[in-house]
Formats: C-alpha cells, structure tokens, sequence
C-alpha cells in the first residue's frame, strides 16, 4: 500500500502518522538499547530483545508502507540481527553491540532526513556490518536446563516468528512398529522440524506407554499429517517449559513476562490508556474555552443590568446559576490547560544518549540519575527547555565532571554522577541539573570576568552575582567552540529563554563539590492568539477571541454624530472609538484606517487603528502593579524581539464605552 | 549617634550612587535588584506623568518611573549612560530610570543625617538622608516615598 495517488492532504497527514509513530518507536528503541548494554556480558534479558525485535518488525513495514527504502532496509537488518540475538545465533559483545547502536542510529538518521526533506545518510556500510552481524557464524549452543524432564533433549532456543509449542504424543503399537513407526522414527521426523525442549515417557491405562514430546515449531501444519502414524499434538498455550530466571528482565506486563520460549506477539501490546492528541485540536480547544470565558463575562454584564427589572427571587436564582457556570467554566479551562501537560520525562529520556556519547568522547565516566521524570508541564515549555536543558547537562560534563583519575585524586568516586531532577513546589515547576564536578570557582570567573573588562566589584561574590557573570553576553569560556557545548547556545541564551517563559534561572555552586542549576518555571502559561495593531508609535495586542471582525476603513466615509463617530456597518451603524483619542495618542492622519470589530449586535463597536501587522501566539503577563494600572490594559507581552508591547483588555474598554456612550446614538440605518 | 566603646566596625551600608539631573543620589544596595541598559520604554497610556512606560527584564513586566520627572526635572532623551535600576519594594519590582551609574559605596551611618525640611524642591519628598562625604554631598532616597502614588503625589 503506497501513499501515492492520494491527495497532497491525505498524503501529508499521513506522513504524519508514521513520523509520529516511528518516533515512537525509535524512543523505545533507544532506551531498551540502553538496558541491553548494561547486561552485555551476562544474560540478555528476553523481553527486551523481544521490544526491540517488535520496533524494528513495525518499523519496517511502516516504513513500506510510505515507501521509505532506506528505512525499510535498515530496519529489516537489524529485525535479522535480532532474531539471531535471540535466538542464540549470535553473541553480542561490546563490539558487536556498537553496530547494533550505529545501526539504530541510521536508521533515525534517515527517517529524520526525510522529515526534513534533506538527501538521506549512506547507509551501505552500516548495512554490510548489520549484515555480518546477523550472520550467525558459529552456534555457541548457549546451554540452559532442560527442565525436569527425564530425557535429553536439545537445549531450548528462543522461538523464532511464528514458532509455537506443540504438545506431541506418539502411542506406538504393533502395527506402527510393522510399518517402521517406532518412537525414534517419530524424534527424526519432530527434529527435522523444530527443536524438542522436552520428551517424557508416559505410562497410560492397560500398561502401555507413550512418548510425550514438547517440540518448538513454525511448521506444526506437519503434526497433521502424521496421524496416521500414532500422532496426536495439541498446541501448548498455558504450560510454560521450565526457564531459568531472567536476570533483570523488566517487571513487565503479564504477557511478556519471562515465559519463554513462546511466539513473539507481533502485534502492538494492547490498547493503553492514552490517546495522542494534535496540538492544533489543543489549542482550538483553549480557544473555545477563551471565547466561553468571554461570553460569560458578557452574561455577567447583562445580568447586572437586569437586576434592577428583575423580582428578587428570580434574579437570585440567576445569578447562582451565573456563579455556577463561572465556576466550571473555571475548571474547564484548568482542565484543558493540564491536558497540554506532558511528563517533563519527554525532554530527560533523551539525555542518556547524549551523556553516553559525551562521556565517552571526552574520556570521561559518567552516571545519568534522572529523578520525578512524571512531573508535568506544558506541552509548549518542553520544547522550549529541550536545548537549555542539553546545554546544562552538556556543560555539566565538559566543565564540571572531572576525569577519572583527577576525581580519584580528589577522594572522590572515578565516576561522575549528573542529577536530573524536576518537581513541582506550588504554582511552579523546577528543574535542576546538579553535578558532582569540580564546582564553580567564584572568585577565579570574576577575575575573568575583571579581565575581560565587566565592572565587577572586589570582594565575596553571591550565587545571584556568580549567575549574572557566566550569563553576561561575551562571557566566553572555552567550550563555546568545542563540539560538546556547541550549537552556539551560551549561557546567556539558557537564561534568556527561561526568562522569556517566565521563569527563573539560580546557580549554587562549590568549589571542589559540585554545581547545581535551578531553573524555575510557571506550571501554566496562558497563551492566546492576538492581533498585532498599531495607533501612531504606539503597539497593541487585541487577544484574538474578542475580535469579531477586522474591517479597513476610509476616514471619509465616517459620520459625526453629536460626539460620536459611526459607521455604515452590515446594514447597521456601528459606534466608532479611536484608540489614539482614548490612550491620548498623537497621530498622523492617514488615508486607511482599520476597524477591529469587537462585541455583537448592538453592543458592537469598532476600535480604530492606524494599521494591522498581523497575528502571532502570545505569552500574556498580567500587569499587576498600581502605577502602570490603566483602564484598557490588561497586560504586556514580549514580541520576541525584546520589545514590549500592551495587551488591550477589549471586555473593560467596551464597558466603559458602552457607559459612556449616550443609548440613542445606536441608531439603526 | 551613640558611639560604641571599641566598636569592631562603625555602622555602615553598602549603597549604589547614581545621578539624575546633576544630583547623586544613593540607593541601599540590598533593594536594588540589578541594574541594566535599556534601549526604549513602552508608554503606558494615561499612566502617572512620572511613569515612563514598562519594560521587559528578566521575564517580568516592571513598571519604569522616570527619576527626573518624578523629581519635577523636565525629561532627557536616553542614551548610552541611561540606567534603570530595579528595585523591590513590599514585593513589588521597580525599574527607576537614572541619568548615570556612579559607583557602589559603603557609607558609615554616622555621616548620614536626616534631611532638612528646607531642602528645596520635589525630591526632598523622597529623602531618607542625606550624606556628606568629604566635599561631596550624596541624597539617599525613600524607594517608597518614591513610588507612594497617592493623589497628593500624582504629578
């Protein structure tokens, strides 16, 4: 099945899918490589080289089907290098493993190249090593108990696909035995086809005996074929041949527990309780709940009006209900804020990986703890932190661990350890990268800092002062051009982008201790779609769901009427303000002005601007303090550019407007 | 000032001195948060006269009060030297827009004294005291007098 001769539309989405999916996959992938070095040597844990023999099975034919070749390939190799991994074929080593790794790498390598619509990496050479690799050059027969069963039997090996167990009983008679059926006759045929794990003599009624195979099979079709013969066989499905334990095998779920050897169940492990959600469906969802947060504020405003039309009784009932719904519709928005909450642990599973690398590529030895990764946070943070966090952690290791034998030296164990942590404390979240490194020399980065020419003052030198000084655009240290920290995130950066999501970035550090980064950040940002408009030097922010219309306008055809200008609007006339009037903003005149829409019917006003430049998410900051409390103003945003600009409160102006404005100009055309 | 017999050290604070409009005032250090260059200031409108606009620093919205203004100076344009230094007060962040940084000073209580009720001019509002120091004469503000927004204040 291709994707081709579908729409573009259809093709798009479902390519989509299957980079969602093979991200999925390629997550897995990485962590289960992970546990599997940590038992090289020792016994391979069965249920992780099953995960891994499923990731690359779905990958493959993924892949096939949005005909991705290379993808296909690879992940075919390395399905063939890890059936003979399970199956006992091969043994891996730390040098056959790293082909492993080099092969689960490409294969990511490739379908990212393909996202990004970059030429896809070589993949030849790696093929050929997969290759080798999969080619089981000698059985080491890895012995394990037979089992309590009396008779030999070849040692056990991990069921390839579609192998089962099958239960065979051969009841000899005299007339098989005429015929040259004896019970050696029936193990040639058996062993011809799989591997007997176990074979029992029994004694049945009248003093008869027959033989009881347990034979490993893809071909138990054959059993059919032999009744005749004194055959019977029946599938085994709930007797599990004796095993030795796994050592280290997962706490896993129950159907892939340790009860080897059993068919690999290639389909997905089973429904779980989670569905992937479009970010783009999230957002119309906050949307929604933004435009109900607005239009109850209008309920509100019309229930006060009538309250003085109203009978007591009946009006006290409305207002409960008012009060009732404000309060849901509070928690609906809570609710569909936590919804874009993700487990911090998306940003931390990928830094094993990239400690390993490191480590390994600077010399030194590294432990990764990572430690609360349930702890959640909004979808759109994690990507914002992914490179901060890199940065620290990469840092971490470059600067701060120190290598074995200076460590061994210092007292301290030859192997470093970096702590991940998050939690939450009260509204906010906090992520802190602590090492048992060397620490941060205060005084030895001011003098730095000094000679660099910063007005540093002499003297003890705070944590607050230490963060100001490493953060300080310029402030060079040596790794801005080695690979480990490159990328040309600094420190400064780090600190910009915490603080532009409203958070908070401290240092404690000791010499010859270690260092920790605390990065504080709000557990929930509020986030929503504005107009960008601008009125003379002026910029404002009109969030998006107050906004019913935006309409450009010729000056002329505006009508005076006693104080108010209107407009020929829909069939009706609709009251026209000037921001610049009302913020007492000085203006040019201009040939077009443009007219925001807010409010319905014949609440609606227009709110005139010099011009529109456009749309963009904003982060809002509530503006709290009395001096800067101005009716109109709701709050600030950060364009991104450094500049500030002024979030207009639309409900509060309008009411003021409304008040203002004497009821019989809302005449109808 | 009591003197202590054989007092260790002679009470003293630390303060940021900076200038506006020709005066150098002081700030104690502890309430001054950081202090960095800005490059413009968005105006707020119908705010206090006195207040500049808001800035973005350090992830926060902090309201500017232009110094010079406040202290009934007609404004000057910002340039390289303009400083803001942010303040903390009762829990709330205050950028205070200075002409120029001056230098970190540690001045002994005893050359403090209160402030005249002669002392010409709006800032003697704002004044905890004021300072000699050999021929120098240095005003220590009042953050909150500085920030107070009563309507007798409103300028």
């Amino acid at each position: 099945m291709s994707s081709s001769g579908q729409g573009p539309d259809f093709a798009s989405g479902f390519m989509d899918d299957y980079f969602a999916e093979a991200d999925e996959h390629l997550v897995a992938i990485r962590r289960s490589l992970l546990v599997l070095e940590a038992s090289l040597g020792a016994d391979l844990p069965a249920p992780i080289l099953d995960d891994l023999f499923r990731s690359f099975h779905s990958l493959k034919g993924l892949s096939a089907m949005v005909d991705l070749r290379e993808a296909e390939v690879v992940a075919h190799q390395m399905e063939s290098c890890l059936r003979a991994v399970r199956q006992g074929d091969v043994v891996l080593t730390g040098a056959n493993f790293e082909t492993l790794v080099d092969g689960a790498k490409l294969l990511e390598a490739v379908i990212v190249a393909h996202r990004m619509g970059q030429p896809r990496p070589p993949v030849g050479r790696t093929l050929e090593q997969l290759e080798t690799l999969a080619r089981p050059a000698a059985k080491p027969a890895a012995d394990r108990e037979g089992g309590p069963a009396s008779s030999p039997a070849t040692p056990p090996v991990r069921p390839g696909e579609d192998e089962r167990v099958w239960k065979v009983i051969f009841v000899p008679s005299p007339q098989l035995v005429e015929r040259g059926i004896k019970v050696d006759t029936i193990r040639t045929r058996l062993l011809q086809i799989g591997h007997l794990l176990k074979v029992e003599p029994k004694v049945v009624a009248g003093g008869g005996i027959s033989f009881e195979f347990h034979l490993q099979t893809a071909h138990g079709e054959q059993l059919g074929a032999w009744s005749d013969d004194g055959v019977s066989c029946e599938l085994l499905a709930a007797v599990p041949p004796p095993e030795p334990p796994e050592a280290r095998a997962r706490p896993a779920a129950p159907d892939s527990a340790a009860r080897a050897p059993r068919p690999v169940d290639l389909a997905t492990a089973g429904p779980t309780n989670f569905v992937r959600v479009d970010l783009g469906r999230l957002d119309d969802l906050m949307r929604l709940v933004g435009d109900m947060v607005v239009t109850r504020a209008r309920l509100d405003d019309s229930l006060q009006r009538l309250e003085r039309h109203v009978p007591f009784q009946e009006w006290r009932a409305l207002q409960e209900h008012n009060t009732g719904l404000e309060r849901q519709l509070r928690d609906l928005r809570e609710g569909v804020m936590r919804v874009r909450l993700v487990p911090v642990g998306e940003i931390f599973r990928r830094m094993p990986f990239v400690v390993r690398d490191l480590a390994r590529d600077s010399g030194r030895r590294v432990q990764l703890d990572l430690v609360g990764q349930n702890t959640e946070i909004d979808k759109f943070l994690i990507e914002r932190m992914m490179d901060p966090i890199l940065h620290l952690v990469r840092n971490a290791i470059t600067h701060a661990i120190e290598k074995p034998d200076e460590r061994a030296a210092a007292g301290k164990p030859p192997e470093g350890t970096i702590r991940l942590g998050a939690s939450t404390a009260g509204e906010s979240v906090v992520i802190e990268v602590s090492d048992d490194g060397r620490g941060i020399d205060a005084q030895a980065v001011a003098a730095r800092a000094r000679a660099g020419g910063a007005p540093i003052p002499e003297g003890p030198i705070d944590q607050g002062a230490l963060l100001d000084i490493i953060c300080a655009p310029g402030f060079s240290t040596r790794d801005e051009v080695d690979r480990g920290s490159g990328r040309g995130v600094g420190m400064a950066v780090v600190r910009a982008t915490v603080e532009e999501l409203g958070g908070a970035l401290a240092v404690e550090s000791e010499a010859g201790r270690g260092t920790t980064f605390r990065i504080t950040l709000p557990l929930t940002l509020a986030i929503t779609d504005a107009i960008i408009t601008h009125v003379g030097r002026h910029t404002f922010a009109v969030p998006q769901s107050a906004v019913r219309e935006v309409v450009e306008v010729d000056p002329g055809v505006l009508r005076s009427i006693e104080q108010n200008e209107l407009m020929t609007y829909r069939g009706a006339t609709l009251p026209m303000v000037r921001l610049s009037d009302l913020f007492g903003i000085r203006v040019d005149p201009r040939p077009r002005l443009h007219a925001i829409v807010i409010g319905d019917g014949l609440a609606a006003i227009g709110l005139l601007v010099d011009r529109i430049s456009g749309q963009r998410e904003i982060v809002v900051k509530t503006i709290t303090d009395p001096l800067i409390r101005v009716d109109g103003v709701s709050g600030a945003t950060e364009l991104g550019d450094g500049r500030l600009i002024l979030i207009l409160d639309v409900s509060a102006l309008s009411r003021t407007l409304r008040d203002r404005r004497p009821v019989d100009s809302r005449v109808s055309a | 000032m009591s003197e202590q017999p054989s007092a260790a050290a002679a009470a003293t604070e630390t303060y940021i001195l900076f200038a506006v409009a020709g005066t150098t005032y002081a700030l104690r250090s502890h309430q001054v948060l950081h202090m960095e260059m800005i490059e413009q200031v968005t105006p707020v409108p119908n705010a206090p006269r006195f207040v500049e606009g808001v800035v973005f620093s350090r992830g926060q919205v902090v309201p500017v009060v232009n110094l010079r203004a406040r202290f009934g100076f007609d404004r000057a344009p910002l340039d390289l030297r303009t400083r803001l230094l942010v303040v903390q007060n009762d829990g709330r962040r205050i950028g205070l827009l200075a002409d120029e940084a001056r230098e970190f000073l540690t001045i002994p209580d005893s050359a403090i004294q209160p402030p005249h009720q002669a002392i010409g001019g709006l800032s003697g509002n704002y004044l905890d005291g004021v300072a000699t120091l050999g021929d120098r004469i240095v005003l220590i503000l009042n953050v909150r007098e500085v920030l107070e927004t009563s309507p007798t204040a409103a300028a």
